[in-house]
């Protein structure tokens, strides 16, 4: 957590400070590298043990398919058809993507409102905590029934369930500055908007990644159930149809590829939070 | 910052806002509150950055110049979380003499360092006080530390905060780490202490 430069003694300054941060870099290059072994390998180990388990049993009980498939059976359906996968997976990703950006831009715009003003606060918030107890499932099909059969309904409910968390992180970060570093910006008359720019909003970044990897896996589950209910595209509709075929190995690889989905978006989260956070706490775990 | 109680300050003739308004109040808390996500330089920077419609515009020379003045030239490229306590500090002065203010606030800016770092602090402040020589308000909880930098010692009571004492010092300047050992400053602080403590009403047991 701590880095030597810390426990340097001020009196002199910078002497051994190059050497002391080129093998703090190495080291923690190769404390990565232990963590990328340690927490990939065990977690593969169980999934691969698992996966066995799973084939032999389904092969030696005969179980039959339309009940469970054995993972070779659906990674041969998953393969044998997988430009198929590939489109309506990335209809699903598209409209989750979309719907995230959108629920987020419009979260992020009533949090900046709200954290300036304590009257908007009270007028607004209730309405978004109505919106977030509201089941989305229970919406899904008025959305249908307003924006038709395309894909805008289902950016729509993605969007209504990545709202709330980014919304009250943001509220949260926004209003969470450094006291020292406010007077500082009052001290010198600074703006409104300066304070907003330079203090507030680079401030607020730490929560708004939270929110974020909460509210992105959260938009896919929002574009499939929009799936669910309307269209033949995507995820959702391959799963829905699959179903009523008893088609196991569709609905598996269909499920497959969602994970994917979710792990890749993560992942993806995950790495562009360390990036722009290098300053946080949060970032220096290790 | 803080609307007063009752009367009114002017500042050679301004009002505080008048003064924030030209950028001539600097200003350091508590702890250091640098903004994490800008390096030592960026930080002493951001006074330029704000208020730009006042006449003290960005100058980047300036600011290096001052991170020189505080010995963090080397760290210019360093962010807070990359510095020690006491570097921290010096950057938040290098980011409140940036703009030269005529007025210094300090609000205990010491008391988040350690005993060692602290008392170094001090003689390291005289001398970038010698530079511009601004007037300092210097909140302090801590005696040796108001003798050794004023020129005037107002002691508070606690609650309500009343001023008890108003101390002249006349210790000569420039003041180095010896001031300490000379019975003259011993007197002084002597007289803080008196003035403290009658400050404190007899009759109120610690607790």
């Amino acid at each position: 957590m701590e880095s030597p430069l810390q426990r340097q003694s001020p009196e002199a300054p910078g002497k051994d400070a190059a050497p002391n941060q080129s093998s703090t870099a190495r080291q923690s290059l190769f404390a990565a590298r232990a963590i990328t072994v340690g927490y990939i390998v065990p977690p593969g180990i169980a999934l691969a043990l698992a996966i066995g388990i799973w084939e032999a049993w389904v092969r030696a009980a005969s179980i039959p398919v339309y009940i469970v498939p054995a993972p070779s059976v659906v990674i041969a359906r998953l393969t044998g058809d997988f430009g198929f996968f590939a489109l309506h997976g990335g209809i699903t990703l598209a409209e989750a993507l979309a719907g995230f950006a959108l629920g987020a831009a419009v979260a992020f715009t009533g949090a900046t409102l709200m954290a300036h003003s304590r009257f908007l606060e009270r007028t607004l918030f209730p309405i978004a905590i109505l919106v977030k107890v509201t089941p989305i499932v229970a919406v899904a099909p008025l959305f249908v029934i307003w924006f038709g059969f395309g894909s805008l309904p289902k950016v729509f409910i993605a969007s209504l369930i990545t709202f709330f968390p980014v919304l009250v992180n943001a509220m949260v970060g926004l209003r969470a500055v450094n006291p020292g570093a406010l007077d500082f910006f009052r001290s010198l008359h600074a703006s409104r908007t300066e304070t907003y720019l330079k203090l507030r909003l680079p401030g607020s970044l730490p929560y708004l990644f939270a929110a974020f990897r909460i509210s992105i896996p959260l938009s896919v589950i929002g574009a499939v159930v929009g799936e669910w209910f309307s269209g033949d595209r995507g995820l959702g509709s391959v799963i829905i149809v699959a179903h009523s075929n008893l088609d196991m190995p569709t609905l598996f690889s269909a499920i497959l590829v969602l994970a994917f989905i979710g792990i890749t978006l993560t992942v993806i989260t995950t790495y562009v939070e360390r990036k722009m956070l290098f300053w946080h706490d949060s970032t220096m775990a290790f | 910052m803080t609307d007063a109680t009752s009367g009114s300050i002017s500042l050679s003739g301004d009002t505080p806002q008048q003064l924030q308004r030209r950028k001539g109040i600097g200003f350091v808390s508590q702890d250091a509150a640098l903004l994490p996500w800008r390096t030592a330089l960026e930080n002493v920077r951001l006074p330029f950055q704000l208020n730009t419609n006042s006449a003290k515009s960005e100058s980047l020379t300036t600011a290096e110049q001052t991170l020189n003045a505080v010995g963090l030239a080397e760290f210019a490229g360093y962010y807070p979380h990359q510095l020690s306590g006491g570097m921290r500090q010096r950057v938040a002065f290098a980011r409140a003499l940036a703009i030269s203010p005529g007025l210094l606030l300090m609000d205990e800016p010491l008391s988040a360092l350690d005993e060692m770092t602290r008392e170094e602090m001090r003689y390291e402040l005289l001398q970038l006080w010698e530079r511009q020589r601004p007037t300092v308000i210097f909140v302090t909880h801590s005696i040796p530390e108001a003798v050794v930098l004023s020129d005037r010692v107002v002691v508070l009571s606690p609650r309500p905060g009343e001023i008890v004492d108003d101390i002249v010092v006349n210790l000569p300047r420039p003041r180095l780490q010896e001031v300490e050992r000379s019975d003259q400053f011993l007197e002084y602080t002597y007289r803080v202490k008196d003035a403290l403590s009658s400050g404190i009403p007899a009759a109120t047991p610690i607790a």
